[in-house]
């Protein structure tokens, strides 16, 4: 008889693996049947028909379509991604550069907008209907209604042109470019590894700006969860009942109110975050920011499977692993789940 | 508390100290650009603006054009070339102080097998040779090094000097890459040989003003200066291209002075720009074109009066003064201005929009209610304002215009495989030459859909005349310069009037710089960076 945490952890594993198959085949063959000849953007469109034959066939695209899934998964586990055909490198060195810096900015940004957002969502929740709690809903609404693009360029006009106040597009200054030598592919974390404090400041000055762009947009749904959760929980007869036995205001509502609504919390938390990972495309563009979105995104429009596929198995797996988390982190904080 | 307070105080002084250091590096040029499409710095292979760009300043090839006349030629690693009297054969000396990056002496035996390379990977750019006569199987007896300095190549037919030059022996093919490298990196699959295309694609050891030394795809590109190269040593020790992809983006780079150049600039933004004392606007008219390109296996589109009538449709001064600021100039030949061969500029551009002409042209076809058809473009750039233009004008005559924009890939694929009505799409010439247009435009030797000569944007029209292929082939072969201007002129007025594509503008290419910035030289076919000095 097996143990029973040994169940459930074959239980688990199994169940991501046939989602992670099951998400690289529909990926792989949606991805076959898009107009989009990955072959063109390798030899270039001038290029005569015997090149073309002759990459169609370096790149197994003449075999059958299962035949190519089959020899991309014994690749992949194998651990080789294979070449992304729009960068020409190797899709793994390519996602060791792209994926830190976009986890760098994403961590920020989440980070920003849970400061900000739950205390928030927070306020509006208990002072409802009061100015706050306006304010609060207009902050909200701007945030989800105002056009990434547009708020990274108008940020960029005033702190980084007009204000002086931040570094502008780009994850360095070029004087700071070549300096630190990767180690981690965390510049903030290499500058400082290295002592280099100067190209750890410049780094900062530069991912401050779109984090706090892209952890506005994570505050604002932060907040609005934050304060329909916290509605739902101060209008129960507990909170009451704590009051009438003489408990503080904000006793209540942090020690009873506020630790009820944590499971919620953090599953929001924890999708906002993984949204920020795969869905910062146009604060990545409008920054120059070397990051996962774009590459996905390139990696889409040229075409190019492996770094799609592998981009989509990386996304998987972050969605998977954050709903782990969120599971492990509701038996820690809610005994009535364990 | 107090003691937080003064830190996050630090903090927000250091932060905004590291961010009040603008200003670019003195010794370097810090240029902006899209670097999206750039995926190899292989000569062989490199098919696309930014590493052709790139790479021309990293490596030369044996002639290069005259920097004040592109129809001239001028030596570059080659000293000088001699034709044999039977015109088959070109004996080039190279300079003799041609040395790669590390000091390593780079010979015609290099070269030899950096031409042989092209060939035998034949990727898109072997057709600089293939489409002279050269072939993988014969290469070794046609292109040899006959010593160190001496290749010696034999072609098939005697080509005019000028045109082979401009055509074969200007362009990358040409670049002297280190063959020691090259084999020692080569890497065998199935038992052929990559010649040392994995490893060029981020090292091209050749001899040229900068060396490649960081690669960052799609963030930065890094050059320093070769200092033991055989011209005139480049100003400025390095050259640092970033990845900006966003207009707006770029122009606050520049104008704050974090970059020297910026290269990915739309109309907009340059026009706000052009009033800014610290910037100066440069504009090269480039060997491109955006163009209409009509299926003529449709029986409406086949008919040569309809294709025409979409000529009087396009508003070529209107759009000149308004959506092409910046971005091209009205024309309609397709030949490029500034090509050996090209028609004057007004000779180039005989329609101007008359909606009238349209519809007569229309009726004589037998189309006087007009048709529908579909029209696919690229979603990028000027493209779909250009799109609703022709459309809007087309709705007058009666003719219904469906618009579908797709991504560049998804539509070069569908050129490539005759999968299209009408298609708004742009090419770029080889060589300045009027047979570098020609030669692919005009010219297409088998029409059969098997024959699938895609390279051909003629074949990819369905489109073939027999005259125009004998005429182009005559006049690739005749010697008297004179003579050859004649020819070329016919074909394009010809071709204006019955051909498959309607051209509408030629390709400006506009980069604004620095007024720090000078001698940053920008041509039709490259942009010298080696010249800029601070």
């Amino acid at each position: 008889m097996l143990p029973r945490w040994l169940k459930v952890t074959a239980r688990l594993l199994g169940s991501m693996l046939v989602t992670l198959l099951g998400l690289l085949a529909l990926t792989f063959f949606i991805g076959r049947m898009l107009p989009v000849d990955p072959v063109v953007s390798i030899i270039g469109e001038q290029a005569d028909q015997s090149t073309y034959n002759m990459v169609y066939h370096q790149l197994g695209l003449d075999k059958p379509l299962p035949v190519q899934f089959f020899v991309y998964v014994r690749a992949m586990l194998t651990g080789d991604f294979g070449n992304a055909l729009f960068t020409g490198h190797r899709v793994a060195d390519d996602l060791s550069r792209v994926f830190p810096a976009t986890i760098e900015l994403a961590t920020f940004a989440i980070a920003i907008g849970v400061g900000a957002g739950v205390p928030l969502g927070m306020l509006a929740a208990v002072f409802r209907g009061s100015a706050i709690d306006h304010v609060a809903r207009i902050i909200g609404l701007l945030g989800y209604s105002s056009p990434t693009f547009w708020l990274g360029l108008m940020g960029l006009i005033i702190f980084y042109a007009m204000l002086g106040l931040v570094g502008g597009p780009g994850q360095l200054d070029v004087s700071y470019i070549d300096i630190v030598q990767p180690h981690t592919g965390f510049i903030l974390v290499d500058s400082l590894l290295e002592g280099e404090t100067d190209v750890f400041w410049n780094a900062l000055s530069h991912i401050i700006l779109p984090a706090s762009i892209l952890g506005y947009g994570s505050m604002a749904y932060i907040s609005r969860m934050t304060r329909s959760f916290m509605l739902e929980q101060l209008s129960q007869e507990y909170v009451t009942a704590a009051r009438v036995k003489g408990l503080s205001r904000w006793k209540v509502i942090w020690r009873h109110a506020f630790r009820n609504i944590l499971v919620q919390l953090v599953t929001i938390v924890a999708l906002a975050y993984a949204f920020l990972l795969e869905g910062a495309v146009l604060t990545e563009t409008v920054f120059a920011w070397p990051g996962f979105g774009h590459y996905l995104t390139s990696g889409l429009l040229a075409g190019d499977m492996n770094a799609v596929l592998a981009c989509v198995l990386i996304i998987g797996t972050i969605f998977i692993a954050l709903n782990l988390l969120a599971d492990v982190l509701y038996r820690l904080l809610d005994p009535r789940t364990r | 508390m107090a003691i937080l307070i003064r830190a996050g105080a630090a903090c927000v002084a250091l932060l905004f100290a590291g961010a009040a250091q603008a200003a670019t590096p003195k010794d370097a040029l810090v240029i902006a650009w899209n670097l999206d499409a750039l995926i190899t710095f292989d000569p062989a292979q490199i098919a696309e603006v930014n590493g052709n760009d790139i790479v021309r300043n990293v490596c030369d090839p044996l002639v290069g054009y005259d920097p004040n006349d592109t129809a001239k030629i001028a030596p570059r690693t080659a000293e000088s070339w001699s034709v044999s009297p039977d015109g088959l054969t070109i004996t080039f000396t190279l300079k003799p102080n041609l040395q790669f990056p590390s000091g390593k002496k780079a010979t015609a035996q290099d070269l030899a097998w950096s031409m042989h390379r092209v060939l035998q990977l034949g990727f898109g750019n072997s057709a600089n040779l293939t489409q002279w006569g050269f072939t993988k199987d014969k290469a070794a007896e046609q292109i040899r090094a006959a010593d160190d300095r001496t290749l010696v190549v034999t072609m098939d037919r005697p080509y005019p000097p000028n045109l082979i030059l401009s055509a074969a022996f200007a362009s990358n093919v040409t670049f002297i890459l280190d063959q020691e490298e090259g084999t020692r990196n080569a890497k065998i699959t199935e038992g052929k040989s990559d010649y040392g295309n994995a490893f060029f694609k981020t090292n091209p050891v050749c001899v040229g003003p900068y060396h490649v030394t960081r690669w960052n795809s799609n963030d930065v590109v890094i050059l320093e200066r070769n200092d033991v190269y055989y011209g005139t040593k480049a100003a400025l020790r390095r050259v640092i291209i970033r990845h900006v992809p966003e207009s707006g983006a770029e122009r606050l780079l520049l104008e704050k002075g974090d970059i020297d150049v910026a290269r990915l600039l739309n109309t907009d933004d340059l026009r706000a720009l052009a009033g800014n004392p610290d910037i100066h606007i440069e504009q090269s008219l480039m060997h491109g074109y955006t163009y209409l390109d009509f299926n003529t296996s449709d029986p409406i589109l086949g008919n040569p009066k309809v294709r025409l009538a979409f000529r009087y449709l396009i508003d070529y001064a209107g759009l000149g003064r308004s959506i092409l600021e910046y971005q091209g100039k009205p024309r309609a030949s397709l030949v490029p201005e500034g090509a050996f061969g090209a028609l004057n500029e007004a000779d180039g551009l005989p329609f101007k929009l008359d909606i009238d002409k349209a519809k007569q042209l229309l009726t004589e076809a037998g189309y006087p209610n007009g048709f529908e058809k579909k029209f696919i473009l690229s979603a990028n750039n000027i493209s779909p304002n250009l799109a609703q233009h022709i459309a809007s004008n087309a709705s007058k005559v009666g003719v219904k215009l469906d618009l579908e924009q797709m991504a560049d890939a998804n539509l070069f694929t569908r050129a490539r495989s005759r999968d299209f009505e009408v298609m708004l799409i742009g090419w770029g010439a080889g060589y300045p030459d009027a047979d570098s247009m020609i030669s692919r435009h005009a010219v297409n030797p088998d029409n059969r859909a098997e024959a699938k000569l895609a390279q051909y944007p003629s074949w990819r029209s369905a489109w073939q005349d027999q005259w125009i292929n004998d005429m182009a082939d005559k006049a690739r072969m005749e010697r008297d310069p004179e003579k050859r201007i004649a020819m070329y002129h016919e074909i394009q007025t010809y071709m204006m009037q019955n051909g498959p594509m309607a051209y509408i503008f030629q390709t400006v290419r506009p980069i604004a710089v620095r007024k720090e910035v000078k001698n940053f030289i920008i041509r039709p076919f490259d942009v010298v960076y080696g010249s800029a000095t601070k």
